[in-house]
């Protein structure tokens, strides 16, 4: 079925096993990267136009993320990348041994920018171990948090991280004849977000004065502001725990919300309009754009926001609750889901350090999951956090991230895994707002200051920097109808009287429970692996998107999807000399993942004495567990 | 955002000659989250970029050189740290340093690093240069390092218990002798994660003092802002009246004081109750949260496990429960004669369509006589009842006439 390279199986009622022809089924051989090194190293010592370009680290302040390229300036190609996570902080060993209890407000703080999803991942994770059940007033809180979270997120993202990149201060620097094009384009969406052509726009974008920046910085408090109301502070919310909320939820909690949101949903309209025109833009102006961070369409997502009638907390059923979310679960393999059951998604995770600072581990605890699905040792509920410092090296280990893969295949971490999974499943249960098509999804946005309007996010032919960009723009709008849509939910379970928000619980002093939170964050997968033995936490299993997109190649020696991402983005940077040469195009794939505050690194040139442009950014709850 | 060196030193020519027109601010993460950038970006009072526009009267313009909002730096970026360093900047600065700093020496024995920013060449191969050697020799010239979030003030999560980097905060990095070229120690702004206004606040409040416009902010023997977190967050809760009254709340969603599940807010220095976390919204009693200890020194081990009631709450809750029951009777009489217009008296019934309200009980009209009598010692009841508050000429309002014959029938 569904896997391809694990040695899995499945019997005729789809119930999976191993393989019984392998000796040892998990085992594989390493790649050494030794030989792709000494080449690449040839390469650099013949040819002048070959060049070491490092966006590196300089000003790199928290979860940090470097990057290593080799460029032929000449042929206008990547020749090699290396993503390094160069930070640090330990929080799996902190974990381990701690009260159960400490996990979500500790574990919350592996992010600043991600308010509240590492909380609440850590919390249904301690759900499911101790089979804790939270009532739907409490489900529906949690959903309305972490929806309006995005609602800051992806207006950061937009504007203040990548859109800089879009913006007149950069492209009429490394593009003189785009930016001319620019201001000769009128913008087709001009009646709804105002900018005449696609030059107002690039106007719009610059930093610190453009108004489309001030605006989203603006933006991103309003959002912070709803949130607060029922998370108490940003980030790092103090009211999400195991077991629902811990919110004391009235009207006025409601109606601080209303206003807000609806402002939001409004925005979400004009963004939609502004990334729409200017993808159009730069494909029009040049197809080899589509180009520009592209990777095979393979993504992966658990989903989140639960259904608070479906979701028990169990593993046992969490194929039922999974596929009742208002993000549907699943993998895309090559562009076609190949699942949306979350116990195959979880099966098929496995997480590598060959290339990373970590020793390898030798336990096996869990060989089959709670249901009797067979688990590789490399699985989150077996992995053991070994952290071992090392000397860089690029054949070797260079980076703090691990290479977490899926069947044995990159696959990339993404909020538009969200709505592309949500989409072509057509199995969404709350259609108030959203419609999923089988290869599209239509969200209906109600009237506010502007009228309403009809939004179709289409499965898009390329899978690049600028779909990536494109798609988080209509995750805003998407994003907004799920917070409006458990708002209203939540006003009626109001109506009808329920207006508990948590269910009691009492961490057990002694036998062995294991959970997993299925969750997202701002740039998509998230998930917690717990397991807990007389009533203390044994092991702790963060994997972010940041780790999963930041990460170093793989025991086959295949890249990270960074890497990958940036191995097929062409130079269209235009330069006279070398010593101009900013790298945009890379810095585009790159901050296409979303960027987190700041993760910065600066570009050099070698042999030069220079620094070129600034920074380059992942979120920091990524580089490291 | 990184601009002109020059207009540092320039002094302002207008409203307040020979001030300081701009700042350097060199922001620098150790072992952080970035939760302290978000944090600053919410703060609305001021705001970052009334900071870094200079549109204050009287406050210096900050130059800052962030990582994210340095877009435009180019080759400067890194030039300026350096600058900095060698004490060539030729104006002044102050360090902002976010997250906690690693213990270096423990990676390097297996030849790495915990924390990198930037790189050199070793032994002809690039490795990154640790964070914590930027704070060494960026701390003497700055006028001051001012440490923000928990991490940076006292160690935080990365120091927390079993933690494998060594992780500290910039104080014990820095040692108690340390002085700011100002002579100032460490300036701590906690908080996990703090409240931006309270960054931005001291920020501005350190700038006007040095600028001679504004008093010496007040700081406490650890180096917070005294006027921020002199109080406990349970002086100024919004749940600290039930505590008063002895009244807990048992279950999580309730409004009582939340002490009895968890909540650390009596022996807490914090704002956040008063100040709300964005924009005066939010705040963790406020909504619901049970304080957790996030902006103090034993954050977070001496707080766990968390969502259980401190031992302490069991000594001062059972006490409070005593007086607090018979305040809160006495409060009840009270306020039923509160809730009641002086007309209802008169009509001897309440007109509510809501519901009946039953007239109070004889001993409680006579506990509220007694009340009445008291409040009223010392001092006149309203309503004209004495002859020198009569109307010149024996004029008498008609409705007061109405009304007294009415009170006599």
């Amino acid at each position: 079925m569904c896997f391809k390279n694990l040695p899995v199986e499945f019997d005729e009622q789809g119930r999976p096993h191993l393989r019984s022809d392998v000796p040892n089924p998990y085992r594989y051989e390493v790649r050494s990267l030794a030989e792709q090194e000494e080449r690449i190293r040839e390469l650099l010592a013949r040819n002048g136009y070959i060049r070491n370009v490092d966006f590196d680290p300089v000003t790199r302040v928290a979860g940090a993320l470097a990057f290593h390229t080799v460029v032929d300036l000449k042929e206008r190609k990547v020749l090699a990348a290396n993503s390094m996570a160069t930070l640090f902080r330990g929080y799996e060993v902190i974990l381990k041994g701690r009260d159960p209890r400490d996990a979500a407000f500790i574990s919350s703080r592996a992010c600043g920018v991600c308010g509240g999803v590492h909380a609440t991942t850590s919390c249904l994770a301690l759900e499911m171990a101790f089979g804790i059940k939270p009532p739907p007033l409490g489900i529906v809180i949690r959903n309305m948090l972490l929806s309006i979270e995005y609602l800051y997120d992806h207006p950061l993202h937009l504007f203040l991280l990548a859109g800089p990149d879009y913006s007149q201060a950069l492209v009429e620097k490394t593009n003189p004849s785009l930016w001319e094009r620019a201001k000769q384009t009128e913008a087709p969406h001009a009646a709804l977000h105002g900018f005449k052509t696609i030059g107002d726009i690039m106007a719009g974008l610059n930093p610190l004065s453009g108004s489309l920046y001030l605006e989203a910085l603006q933006m991103t408090r309003l959002a912070r502001e709803a949130y607060v109301v029922i998370g108490a502070k940003y980030p790092h919310p103090e009211t999400v725990i195991p077991g629902g909320v811990t919110t004391t939820v009235s009207i006025t909690t409601f109606n601080e919300i209303y206003r807000r949101l609806t402002e939001l949903i409004d925005y979400s309209k004009k963004v939609v309009a502004i990334w729409d025109d200017l993808c159009d833009f730069f494909y029009d102006a040049n197809p080899l754009y589509r180009q520009v961070g592209a990777r095979p369409k393979n993504l992966a997502d658990p989903g989140q926001w639960d259904d608070p009638e479906a979701y028990d907390a169990s593993y046992e059923r969490c194929a039922q609750w999974g596929e009742r979310r208002w993000a549907t679960p699943g993998i895309i393999i090559n562009g076609e889901q190949v699942t949306t059951n979350l116990q195959l998604i979880n099966v098929g995770l496995e997480e590598f350090v060959e290339h990373s600072y970590y020793e390898p581990w030798e336990t096996y605890p869990f060989r089959a999951d709670p249901l009797g699905a067979p688990l590789s040792p490399y699985h989150p509920w077996n992995k053991e956090t070994k952290p071992r410092p090392t000397g860089q090296s690029w054949r070797d280990r260079y980076s703090w991230a691990t290479s977490p893969r899926w069947d044995r295949q990159v696959v990339e971490a993404e909020p538009v895994a969200r709505i592309w999974n949500t989409a072509v499943a057509g199995k969404l249960p709350h259609r108030r707002f959203l419609e999923p098509t089988g290869t599209s999804l239509k969200m209906s946005l109600p009237a506010g200051k502007m009228p309403a309007m009809e939004l179709e996010w289409k499965v898009p032919a390329d899978w690049n920097a600028f779909e990536r960009n494109r798609g988080r723009a209509y995750c805003l709008a998407y994003s907004a109808l799920i917070a409006l849509d458990n708002w209203f939910y939540g006003m009626d379970l109001l109506k009808r009287g329920e207006t508990r928000v948590h269910t009691k619980f009492e961490i057990p002093r002694s036998g062995r429970f294991i959970g997993v939170g299925f969750w997202g964050a701002g740039r998509g997968w998230l998930t917690h692996h717990a397991v807990i033995e007389n009533g203390a936490i044994v092991n702790y299993q963060i994997i972010t998107p940041s780790t999963i997109n930041a990460s170093p190649r793989d025991p086959w020696g295949n890249p990270g999807p960074y890497e990958e991402a940036v191995l097929n983005t062409p130079i269209l940077e235009e330069f006279d000399r070398t010593e101009n040469f900013v790298g945009i195009d890379i810095l585009r794939a790159i901050r296409s993942f979303d960027p987190c505050m700041p993760c910065t690194t600066h570009i050099m040139v070698e042999g030069q004495d220079r620094m070129l442009v600034t920074e380059v950014n992942t979120c920091a709850c990524g580089l490291d567990e | 955002m990184a601009a002109e060196p020059a207009a540092a030193v320039i002094p302002e020519a207008g409203f307040f000659p020979g001030l300081y027109t701009a700042v350097h601010a060199f922001w620098l993460a150790g072992m952080s989250c970035d939760g302290c950038s978000i944090a600053v970006t919410g703060a609305t009072n001021p705001s970052v970029e009334d900071l870094l526009t200079g549109r204050l009267p009287g406050l210096p313009r900050i130059i800052l050189h962030h990582p994210v909002l340095d877009v435009e730096a180019g080759e400067r970026f890194v030039h300026w740290y350096e600058l900095a360093a060698l004490g060539e900047l030729g104006a002044p600065y102050v360090v902002i340093y976010e997250g906690s700093v690693p213990d270096e020496t423990v990676a390097a024995e297996t030849g790495g690093y915990w924390s990198g920013m930037g790189v050199r060449e070793v032994d002809g191969s690039p490795q990154p240069i640790p964070t914590a050697e930027w704070l060494r020799r960026l701390a003497p010239g700055a006028a001051a390092v001012i440490a923000i979030g928990t991490c940076a003030t006292w160690g935080g999560i990365p120091a927390a218990a079993g933690n494998p980097t060594g992780a500290m905060s910039v104080m014990d990095f820095l040692g108690p002798d340390y002085r700011s070229a100002l002579g100032l120690p460490v300036v701590n702004i906690p908080g996990c994660s703090p409240v931006g206004d309270n960054f931005t606040e001291t920020v501005a409040a350190i700038l006007l003092f040095l600028q001679g416009l504004g008093p010496l902010p007040e700081f406490d023997e650890l180096g917070r802002p005294a006027w921020l977190f002199r109080e406990t967050v349970h002086r100024q809760c919004t749940r600290g009246g039930y505590y008063e009254e002895g009244v807990f709340a048992d279950e999580y969603g309730r409004r009582e004081c939340l002490v009895k599940i968890g909540c650390w807010g009596p022996v807490v220095q914090c704002n956040i109750t008063s100040r709300g976390a964005i924009n005066h919204l939010g705040g963790c009693m406020n909504v619901g949260g049970v304080c957790i200890g996030c902006t103090m020194p034993g954050f977070p081990d001496r707080f766990s496990p968390f969502y259980k009631a401190p031992p302490g709450s069991a000594v001062s809750s059972t006490q409070v429960r005593f007086y607090g029951a018979v305040t809160r009777r006495l409060r009840r009489i009270t306020n039923q004669f509160m809730n009641r217009e002086t007309r209802w008296d008169e009509a001897g019934r309440v007109p509510s369509g809501w519901g009946r309200v039953d007239e109070p009980p004889a001993v409680y009209k006579l506990v509220h006589a007694v009340y009445d009598a008291l409040r009223l010692r010392g001092a006149d009841e309203p309503g004209r009842t004495r002859p020198e508050e009569q109307y010149a000429g024996g004029y008498e309002v008609p409705a007061v006439v109405a009304r007294r014959r009415r009170g006599r029938r």
